[in-house]
């Protein structure tokens, strides 16, 4: 090994063996972005307004200047406060992660100073010879130098699930496909128990510079794209921003021109952004988002990013891989072919029978072979544990083989004592064959039976007879084509077949004693007595193909995206459905019709599996092609950079990609991806790192319920925010019509900011609970760039239409309120410069009383109480509509979302306190007000709800009419 | 390659959308509707802006049938009265410098201008003279016209600028007119006379030496109440109380506060500084 010296010198060079963590963003800086993100610059320049005008108010020695010194405090306490509860949120969902983050081995045995040493593992450097023992983590890149039974699980850099035996052999030009290379962060296996492997390496590479590292960076290297409901939502404030400044600024224009000071002017555009700001509204879409995240995570999917709540409703295209996702992650045995005949196994998840023939005395004999010949054993203490679950050492084919005898003839354990095992030859990839002699349990029956297993080909050379239905029968052609056949098939099927043969060893020849020696092989291994097949493979989740037509109904793609061989690929599509029943590939309608591939119509094959090598020589042209030719999709063999170029590809169609992994060579599609779903139980920690969702059980059918979820956030986010942009007119109107039409104010900043804070903040979080209208996997994933969140319709219905009804029921109840008290409304026009005159204290109504200044403040604010009660009336309505976008009230049900009950009382009930309970503290600008005034605005709630009754009428009697188009959002 | 073409739109891309946005002649759109749809959506909001009209015009006439046109529905949010002060110019500062006639003329313009609704004759040919010390209850229909009570200019006697036009600016003695605000019904001091005094409101107690209240002891008459609104009660002129500063410290701010002091009356509330009471600043300068 090296000496210390040497390696401290090394290390200095090359640094730590460890990934360098991918940068993050310092907290501070995420916090700040809180702070000016969104409507926040909005209400930052209107606070800011407020401390001018205050300034210059003071300077002027004006009474109320104080006002807007305090507006200003409020606005930026509330930019502060959503900016913090934003903040929290966010930092709440990354927490999650932060257990995840754990993924460097800790200690390696490494010989330095020609001894044997534990150290850190971050501690090693390149040229030190390392120990490494079954169920180690491979602490670096190492070239082996010396290996035994040392079998490696690739399965999180590769995709393959199948564990590779390792040596010291150079067997290929490719350092992920020799031999004698072991990945750093991969698992050494125990092979078995008895058999510990061992290996000894000299470490090549350390740290970033490991096939790991450098996949780790390409993750790192793909940029963070905005999620879809960040774009939208972007968007929505883009738009009310441009209302909220454009109409500010047309009328301080109109102010100034008609001859307001420009102090005022600058008051009055306080007030008209903090109109139509819904101050509210974002921490509300940020509660709605994390509601559907706690759903999700009951539902098994464990969101990290909030946002990408709704990308998995909006996603088109699903990558899934294969292994894991769609099927079990297990072999299980699938075929069996005895007696020249094929049986099908259960392959469910949770079998505990098996339903084939089983009379015949093959059987018995296959049986016998299957459970004999096998070195996997059941881990102890795990008899009440439900057999398909037990934990087996052995491996992935040895597993479903024992498995599969446990099952159908119990207790293998005891019948591998009963027929104790004399002899054994492992499996090797040299003769491809296992085999094992044993004691018979009859005891009267002196053979020694010899039991072999092996590659169906190597096995059937060996055999001379083949036995039919308990009988050795002679094994002519015709047998061997019947072998053939079934040999074909099943592997046609993508399914790993091996083939059982026996030997009854003669009494005479091997009596009691004989001295079997597996190095000389004194014992026959030809002529043997074939005995039969069986096929495994990775079943199906017996959930998934469900799932699948599922995504299909919802206008979701689903492409296969795997490391495995196109035909066990494409046999797992087909029993999925990603590949349905009667749909063909090229190559299939070449077969069929007896052309050359190259004569094949290519639109008319529906499917197509596409081996990672062809992927390899594709222009992007050619890609895209295929992606939108194509409706079913398998790509086998892939690499890491290949699943990148398939993702990308995607997303040039302008889809938005879902890519579910769980390997460290998945995390540069899963960090590329719209949205990256990783696995719970068997991701690596890379894959979690670079993921938004995880899911808990690893099943495919989660991610259907997530796109659920995700496309009625979507639906619910449209309704909440048409809520509350209506709200906004009725604000805004007020301070229009007061600078127009010169009227006492009727409704003050204050009291605004009680509305978008306060009785309005549960209603619109009650929507997010709202049952979907229709079925909403029975429609296409959303366009992005076409399907808003906030569009056209929406707006212009909320503000134009609804927003205008409410302004009216509104003024009604200001006017009444002032001319209850003697204020006409013709003598209120113009009346503005008087009536907000410190000096001018005996102000003459329509009835020649006369009013102080404080008696006319006093009356303003009833009026604003009326004006805000008015809305909470009008805006339990507006929740009421908002429940559907189409079908009728009555359709959807008045009580199956109770939350919204909840809303409206707590809508009214904060309405009531504020009026009647604070309505003495003069600084909230609320008085108590006369019952009847809550009513006044009655039969404008009424008529809203009319309308949109008459509007939904419309949309549904008329699809695809003038009003369709107008009037749906 | 390709990210560069997906990329930034250059600035006449903008403009050249922002052409076609605004007139598209492909389709023969503006802003993305053609004149027919236009047509129809302006139609719509016409209909369903004037249904909203007609509403609300409806709903207000309603409102209007509904009120009295001679009382109030309510009046609990304008009484107990408010004070105030003539002259009036902006503002309670009462500034002027005796040797400068410049200073005050504009005070005593008000006081003239003020007053001229309470020269004698006028109130003589429009006014009943009515029984002092009680009030002057006019019963029968509301919409009958109702009499008002003579205030002659005369009896503000040195301070009705009959003798001195001046108001007593020339010679550093103001006077200022106190008014207590017009309520409909009100009957201040339930049958006592409401009162006027005035006091230096923070200060120097010594800097007001005397005042002189005209008419008769400064209080509001109860024959000039209770008040029937402007519609009925037409020749109305509310009574005054002149208040007539002898004997003022000159040459300095000298902040008064006069009060009404009656059953009733309310003249302590931090809020309201005008309700029963009233605070000017008087800087007399020789």
């Amino acid at each position: 090994g090296l000496t210390s010296a040497r390696a401290a010198e090394i290390l200095a060079r090359d640094g730590p063996n460890a990934l360098t963590p991918p940068k993050s963003t310092p907290e501070i800086i995420k916090f700040l972005k809180q702070m000016v993100g969104g409507f926040s610059i909005l209400l930052w320049v209107g606070a800011l307004l407020c401390w001018i005008a205050f300034g210059i108010q003071i300077a002027q020695g004006v009474a109320s200047a104080f006002d807007n010194l305090y507006l200003g405090v409020v606005l930026a306490l509330v930019v502060i406060l959503t900016g913090i509860f934003a903040y929290y949120q966010e930092a709440k969902s990354t927490n999650i992660m932060a257990s995840f983050s754990k993924m460097i081995p800790q200690q390696a045995l490494v010989i330095r100073d020609g001894e044997k040493k534990e150290v850190p593992a971050e501690q090693l450097v390149v040229g030190d010879m390392v120990e490494i023992k079954g169920g180690d983590r491979i602490p670096a890149d190492i070239r082996l130098i010396f290996a035994q039974g040392c079998k490696v699980d690739n399965s999180s850099l590769t995709g393959e699930s199948e564990p590779q035996s390792r040596s010291c052999d150079f067997t290929h030009e490719n350092p992920l496909e020799t031999k004698n290379i072991a990945f750093y962060s991969t698992t050494c296996l125990e092979a078995s128990p008895f058999l510990p492997g061992t290996a000894t390496g000299m470490v090549i590479n350390t740290g970033d510079h490991t096939i790991i590292g450098r996949i780790a960076s390409l993750a790192s290297g793909v940029g963070n794209e905005k999620t879809p409901i960040a774009i939208e939502i972007e968007h929505f404030v883009h738009i009310v921003a441009g209302v909220a400044v454009s109409i500010g600024v047309l009328f301080f224009i109109i102010a100034v021109s008609m001859k307001y000071k420009v102090l005022d002017s600058i008051i009055f555009l306080i007030g008209i952004i903090v109109a139509n700001v819904p101050e509210g509204l974002l921490a509300t879409v940020t509660v709605s988002l994390s509601l559907t995240a706690k759903r999700m995570a009951k539902k098994n999917c464990l969101v990290k990013n909030l946002e990408a709540v709704e990308t998995l409703g909006s996603t088109s295209i699903i990558c899934s891989d294969k292994t894991g996702t769609l099927t079990q992650n297990r072999m299980t045995v699938a075929h069996l072919w005895f007696d020249d005949q094929i049986y099908s196994a259960d392959t469910s998840e949770e079998q505990t029978t098996q339903s084939f023939d089983q009379s015949s005395q093959s059987w018995a004999a296959l049986s016998k072979i299957v459970t004999l010949c096998n070195r996997a054993e059941f881990k102890p203490g795990q008899e009440n544990v439900p057999i398909m679950k037990r934990v087996v050492v052995g491996d992935a084919s040895e597993t479903a083989l024992l498995k599969f005898a446990e099952v159908i003839l119990g207790d293998v354990m005891g019948i591998r004592k009963r027929n104790r095992k004399l002899a054994e030859i492992p499996f090797n990839s040299t003769n491809k064959f296992q085999l094992s002699i044993h004691e018979t349990e009859d005891p009267n029956d002196k053979r020694f039976l010899l039991v072999m297993k092996g590659a169906p080909e190597r096995i059937l050379e060996r055999c001379s007879t083949i036995m039919i239905n308990g009988e050795e029968q002679p094994l002519d052609r015709e047998r061997a084509e019947a072998f053939q056949t079934a040999y074909m098939e099943l592997g046609g099927l993508g399914e790993r077949v091996l083939g059982f043969c026996h030997l009854y060893l003669p009494e005479d020849e091997f009596p009691d004693t004989y001295p079997f020696d597996t190095d000389s092989m004194n014992f026959p291994t030809s002529n043997l007595c074939f005995v039969g097949l069986l096929s495994m493979i990775d079943p199906p989740r017996s959930t998934v193909p469900d799932a699948v037509s599922k995504c299909r109904s919802a206008g979701i793609k689903v492409i296969m995206v795997t490391g495995d061989h196109p035909i066990t690929a494409k046999a797992i599509a087909k029993s999925v459905g990603i590949i349905s029943a009667n749909s063909e590939t090229v190559e299939d309608i070449a077969k069929r019709l007896n052309i050359p591939v190259e004569q094949v119509n290519k639109q008319d094959a529906r499917a197509a599996v596409i081996n990672g090598m062809e992927l390899k020589d594709m222009t992007t042209e050619q890609l895209d092609e295929i992606l939108i030719n194509h409706s079913e999709i398998v790509f086998a063999r892939t690499s890491p950079q290949q699943k990148l170029i398939i993702v990308e590809g995607c997303q040039r169609q302008d889809a938005v990609v879902a890519v579910t992994g769980d390997g460290v060579n998945d995390s540069p599609a899963l960090k590329k991806a719209d949205i990256g779903i990783a696995m719970g139980i068997a991701g690596s920690d890379a894959a979690k790192n670079a993921a938004d969702m995880i899911l808990l059980d690893d099943n495919f059918a989660s991610i259907v319920t997530g796109v659920e979820e995700g496309r009625l956030i979507f639906d619910n986010l449209k309704k909440t925010i048409a809520y509350t942009l209506t709200k906004n007119i009725a604000e805004l109107c007020p301070f229009l019509i007061y600078i127009i039409a010169s009227i006492p104010l009727p409704i003050g900043t204050i009291t605004i900011l009680f509305i978008d804070l306060g009785t309005d903040i549960i209603p619109s979080v009650a929507l997010a609970y709202e049952k979907a209208e229709s079925d909403i996997m029975n429609r296409r994933p959303r366009h992005k760039k076409k399907d808003r969140l906030v569009n056209e319709q929406l707006a212009v219905y909320s503000y134009l239409q609804i927003g205008i009804l409410q302004s009216v029921g509104a003024f009604l109840a200001y006017f009444t309120v002032y001319a209850e008290q003697g204020w006409l409304p013709n003598t209120l026009l113009g009346l503005r410069v008087s009536w907000e005159d410190d000096y001018y204290n005996d102000i003459e109504d329509s009835y020649g009383q006369e009013w102080t200044r404080y008696q006319r403040t006093y009356l303003q604010w009833s009026g604003y109480t009326a004006f805000f009660v008015s809305i909470t009336i009008q805006q339990v309505a507006d929740l009421i509509i908002r429940k559907t976008r189409r079908n009728s009230l009555f359709q959807q049900g008045l009580l199956r979302n109770k939350v919204i009950w909840v809303g409206i009382f707590s809508q009214i009930a904060i309405a009531l306190i504020l009026c009647y309970g604070l309505g003495s503290v003069t600084a909230l600008n609320f008085t108590p007000l006369r019952v009847q005034y809550w009513f006044v605005a009655m039969p404008y709630a009424i008529l809203i709800w009319v309308y949109d009754e008459i509007r939904k009428l419309f949309i549904r009697q008329y699809p695809g009419s003038w009003w369709d188009k107008n009037m749906y959002y | 390659k390709h990210k560069e073409k997906m990329g930034k739109k250059t600035l006449a891309d903008v403009i050249q959308e922002m052409k076609t946005f605004l007139w598209n002649s492909e389709k023969r759109e503006c802003m993305g509707r053609t004149a027919q749809s236009w047509g129809l959506i302006l139609l719509f909001y016409l209909i369903l802006y004037m249904f909203l009209a007609g509403m609300f015009s409806f709903c207000i006439y309603g409102l209007l049938l509904t009120l009295s046109p001679y009382t109030p529905t309510y009046r609990d949010r304008v009484s107990p009265p408010g004070v105030m002060i003539r002259p009036y110019l902006h503002g309670f500062t009462i500034a002027f410098n005796v040797s400068e006639p410049s200073t005050w003329t504009p005070y005593v313009n008000s006081m003239h201008h003020f007053l001229q609704a309470y020269d004698d004759n006028i109130q003589e040919e429009k006014n009943i003279e009515c029984p002092a010390g009680q009030y002057f209850v006019q019963d029968g229909a509301e919409s009958k016209e109702k009499k008002a009570c003579q205030f002659k200019r005369s009896q503000l006697q040195n301070c009705s600028g009959i003798e001195d036009p001046t108001f007593g600016y020339s010679t550093g003695q103001p006077c200022i007119l106190l008014k207590m605000n017009r309520i409909i019904g009100y009957r201040p001091g339930y049958g006592t006379p409401v009162s006027v005094n005035c006091a230096i409101q923070k200060g120097n107690e010594s800097a007001l030496k005397s005042v002189d209240f005209y008419p008769g002891n400064g209080t509001f008459d109860l024959m000039y109440y209770p008040y029937y609104g402007k519609l009925t009660h037409v020749n109305y002129t509310s009574p005054l109380v002149a208040l007539h500063f002898t004997d003022v410290k000159k040459n300095d701010f000298v902040p008064i506060q006069c009060r009404l002091n009656g059953e009733g009356i309310v003249n302590n509330v931090t809020n309201d500084r005008f309700l029963g009471r009233i605070i000017f600043t008087l800087s007399i300068g020789m």
